[in-house]
């Protein structure tokens, strides 16, 4: 089974709460299926022809929320992927953006670009996804797509093409005009169903006209053919204005507006018409991969379905069929019984059960070609990974996973939510690598760790809404560690000869930060032996190492992990009978626990890089938050009406954030956070720190 | 080599002393050649200098990349620091870091009053007490005397030290003796230093000249070059 890549969508539908996603998500797979239907009517039972609409809302609601979902329109593939409702910086999103090649940008006609399409616009500009643009709603009160086409140029600063205009709007929508066709489009039958193409209304004829030299010109900037025939005024082809747009449309600079009502079920097929002639087939976006063997340098994967497999896992789903694992293939192609290796478990596998997921099917395939997307059975993986034919050693993603930096108790409400609870971590610790959870021994909580509060806010909330777990969250505690800025000298004997074997050991040295450089796998601790003359036993030497390594793992100050330390043992003393492994491991640790306190010790914390994005107007208190929170501003950047804040802040002053800049910016800012570095915590902070931990263990 | 020394054998002091002792807080400085002298260099050195002494520096620019100005910071100190061997290059430059702000602004014809707004908030809500703002790359040649005029006055207001490199945007500029383009001649007045950035070939080094010292006119030499390798101010 081969298809033509040419034939295949991956598309996204974007919106902002309220848009109509979910109805324009339905009235595609409704359309989509009909013609499906219609062509293989003789195939199957009869099931297409008349659909029960009970039937039809429960198939609906069962694949719209499936993770992706195969369509066919016309003689099209269209693979509808569901991007994530809540656009916040977890892996996830990252992962979902990555598998589409283009986007339809659903806005309400009446609400036009609120701050979420801002916002998802603006990750969708980040991953280079071309996009069309549907005004959904227009039956509504108060509907106006010209303003929203103005609001598309001023506050997304795209550069919109209507492709169509309302005849009618409010309540007398009837349909549209199509520019392109110079023709009036109306919905009949039943569900708007019947294209019914007539002359333009005369009332809207001379508007019609303007508006399609508008789309002419707009066109003709990407076309040189194009643009000589309009100079000579010559007549011009619809085929040659729509590879215009296209071409404009695929390099970002051309955004194509249709309009219409979901709800009302007008101006949805001209719509996916737009998505076959002006969004990318697989073959028309670059896709780039690591080539692990090479220091993880970037290759470009070309989509020829004959090299060898590539395909990233972007979203695993726990359904009623067990769990599955949706794929993209960017080269090659995937065939059921093919062997294929994880490069991050390095484990090979072999391939099972494939399936694509219809609107109204699972259908079981035996291969999937390179762009297309399936999904997969029984696979044992995590979200993110990478499929590879044995010959490659690629990642989609880079492998580096980043330390988490807050952690957070949570105790479930009762017996049911321990259970779902942990059905739920489970599933987490395996879609997203910077999410991490673990029993704490001392308390018996469970703790869960991340790379922020909203991070964890976020699996908290999925944990309530998909596992039906509630829990009941501690104060999120920063993950500080603790380090050493001077060197000090250690001596200690540890004796214990109370009749029977004893213990004996000595061990002298000193201990000094460590600055690691590249060729140091071990960034964080040395270990140097320069003891002569056999005044330690070279047995006894691991175990000193042993006892060092031991003692870093807790610092005296806040029980944090200790880093950067180069320990060197140059002198000690053995006893023949009583020195043992273990004499000189407790020995080791207990002379760094003495040096270390002479050592000038200190606290690090992480430090977060901050972006904060917003309208200009309120970078005075974007300034000043940033300011209140011991952070420095690196930089701030102004385009147009907006601007973006660069600023270092220590995290344990970010908790709470979200909430500050919501208030201060009226819901308009938004802030992305990652750790930059681990920095000296200044000594009014560090001093609060121990003051409180000092407490806590006496409370204790 | 500790950062005080460092400041005093610093060839931006005999730079100093050739405008009178500095430029002073409220006076607008201007570094004017064609296209390619190293201006950026100039001002990049003029406001690490400042960072050693511990003053806060606003550098404003106007390229859209916030990365390309951070790096050349990152370079010019690199090359100070390794070059005198200067003790505790990290935690010097961690502290320059926190009194830097780089402020970028990637829309074209940027307004004047928009970025006097903008520095302002980032003074007075920022708290950040600026002592020196370098407007790298402004159209000043396209500015008209009423703009300069307000940048004037905000440094005053602010007490603040401004210097600007300029560069005309045009090809067809005439450039004096000292490399200082024509375009300027409306606002000459208004400035306060100006100095002439020239490359001369026979010494391969960039000429600096003082055209104009705090209304003291004749012409006279900075006795600083800036050396095209290492896109410093050398003695």
């Amino acid at each position: 089974m081969t298809k033509e890549l040419k034939l295949m969508r991956n598309i996204g539908i974007s919106a902002h709460i309220d848009s109509g996603k979910t109805t324009l998500s339905e009235r595609i797979l409704f359309y989509c299926n009909r013609i499906h239907a219609i062509h293989e009517v003789h195939g199957k039972d009869g099931v297409g022809a008349t659909m029960d609409s009970m039937d039809l809302e429960r198939e609906r609601g069962i694949t719209i929320e499936s993770a992706a979902t195969s369509v066919n329109w016309k003689d099209y593939e269209i693979n509808l992927i569901d991007t994530p409702g809540h656009v916040d910086f977890t892996i996830e999103v990252e992962r979902s953006l990555r598998v589409l090649d283009g986007a339809i940008l659903v806005l309400c006609s009446v609400g036009g670009v609120q701050s979420q399409s801002i916002t998802v616009d603006r990750q969708m500009n980040r991953y280079k996804v071309p996009r069309i643009a549907f005004i959904n709603k227009c039956d509504r009160v108060g509907a106006n797509p010209y303003r929203v086409v103005n609001q598309l140029k001023e506050k997304l600063f795209l550069n919109p093409v209507m492709m169509e205009i309302p005849i009618g709007l409010e309540d007398k929508l009837e349909g549209v005009v199509d520019l392109m066709k110079m023709k009036a489009i109306y919905f009949d039958g039943d569900n708007g169903e019947i294209l019914r193409e007539e002359e333009i209304p005369a009332s809207l004829l001379s508007e019609a006209q303007t508006k399609h030299e508008e789309m002419l010109d707009k066109a003709s900037a990407f076309d040189d053919e194009l643009m000589e025939k309009l100079l000579e005024g010559e007549d011009v082809p619809n085929d040659l204005v729509e590879r215009a747009i296209r071409k404009g449309t695929l390099s970002l600079q051309l955004c194509p507006v249709f309009m219409g009502s979901a709800h009302k079920d007008k101006g949805i097929q001209p719509l996916l018409d737009g998505v076959i002639k002006y969004l990318p087939d697989p073959t028309e976006v670059t896709n780039r991969a690591l080539d692990l063997d090479n220091n993880e340098a970037e290759v470009i994967l070309p989509s020829d379905p004959d090299a060898p497999t590539v395909a990233l896992a972007f979203k695993l789903e726990d359904g009623q069929y067990g769990q599955l694992t949706y794929i993209r293939v960017y080269q090659g192609h995937i065939h059921k019984g093919d062997e294929l290796i994880n490069t991050r478990s390095r484990r090979k596998f072999k391939i099972g059960r494939l399936v694509k997921m219809h609107a109204a099917e699972m259908e079981d395939i035996t291969d999937a070609g390179c762009g297309d997307i399936a999904a997969l059975f029984g696979i044992d993986c995590a979200s993110g990974d990478t499929f590879c034919a044995p010959s490659l050693n690629y990642t989609m993603s880079s492998m580096y996973v980043p330390t988490p930096v807050i952690s957070l108790a949570i105790m479930p409400k009762d017996k049911k939510s321990a259970d779902n609870m942990a059905k739920a971590l489970n599933r987490f610790t395996k879609e997203d690598p910077t999410f991490q959870t673990y029993v704490d021994p001392e308390s018996n909580q469970t703790i869960i760790k991340g790379m922020g509060e909203l991070h964890l806010d976020v699996y908290v909330q999925r944990m309530k809404r998909e596992y039906n777990a509630e829990v009941e969250v501690g104060m999120p505690q920063v993950a500080y560690r603790e380090a050493i800025t001077q060197r000090a000298d250690f001596n200690y004997t540890h004796k214990k000869q109370t009749g029977g074997s004893g213990q004996y050991a000595r061990v002298a040295g000193y201990i000094e930060p460590f600055t690691p450089t590249e060729d140091d796998e071990d960034k964080e601790y040395q270990f140097v032996n320069e003891v002569k003359g056999g005044a330690i036993p070279s047995e006894y030497i691991p175990s000193c190492d042993k006892g060092f390594r031991a003692a870093m793992k807790k610092g005296p100050q806040l029980n944090f992990p200790i880093v950067g330390v180069r320990c060197v043992i140059n002198d000690g003393a053995w006893h023949p009978v009583d020195s043992s492994d273990l004499a000189f491991q407790t020995a080791a640790i207990a002379a760094f626990r003495e040096a270390f306190l002479k050592a000038s010790p200190a606290i690090l914390e992480p430090i977060m890089k901050v972006e904060v994005e917003g309208p200009s107007e309120f970078q005075g208190a974007i300034f000043g938050s940033v300011n209140q929170r011991r952070g420095i501003i690196v930089s701030s950047t102004e385009d147009h009406s907006n601007c973006t804040i660069d600023a270092e802040v220590p995290l344990a002053e970010m908790f709470g954030y979200s909430t500050v800049l919501r208030s201060l910016s009226q819901g308009k800012a938004e802030f992305t956070m990652e750790l930059d570095h681990y920095a000296k915590t200044p000594v009014s902070v560090s001093d609060g720190l121990k003051k409180e931990f000092n407490e806590k263990k006496k409370g204790k | 080599m500790e950062v005080n020394e460092l400041i005093e054998n610093s060839p931006i002091r005999v730079f100093d002393e050739s405008i009178n002792g500095g430029l002073g807080k409220g006076n607008i400085g201007v570094l004017a050649s064609k296209h390619g002298i190293g201006k950026t260099a100039c001002l990049v050195h003029i406001a690490t200098d400042k960072l050693f002494k511990g003053e806060h520096v606003v550098h404003v620019s106007f390229s859209g990349n916030v990365e390309h100005v951070l790096n050349w910071y990152k370079e010019v100190f690199r090359e100070i620091s390794e070059y005198k061997s200067l003790d505790d290059a990290f935690s010097v430059y961690n502290t320059m870091r926190e009194n830097r702000v780089v402020m970028n602004f990637s829309q074209e014809n940027v307004s004047v009053d928009k970025i006097i707004n903008s520095l302002t908030t980032l003074i007075q809500q920022g708290s950040f007490q600026a002592d020196t703002v370098l407007f790298d790359g402004y159209h000043l040649t396209k500015a008209t005397a009423d703009d300069v005029k307000k940048i004037k006055a905000f440094a005053q207001a602010m007490n603040i030290e401004v210097w600007f490199s300029v560069s005309p945007v045009l090809t067809d500029v005439q450039f004096d003796q000292y490399g200082v383009p024509e375009t300027m001649k409306p606002y000459i007045d208004l400035i306060d230093v100006l100095i002439g950035l020239r490359y001369n070939e026979e010494k391969s080094k960039v000429i600096m000249t003082v055209v104009k010292d705090h209304s003291k006119s004749p012409s006279h030499p900075t006795g600083v070059t800036l050396d095209p390798r290492t896109m410093l101010i050398t003695q």
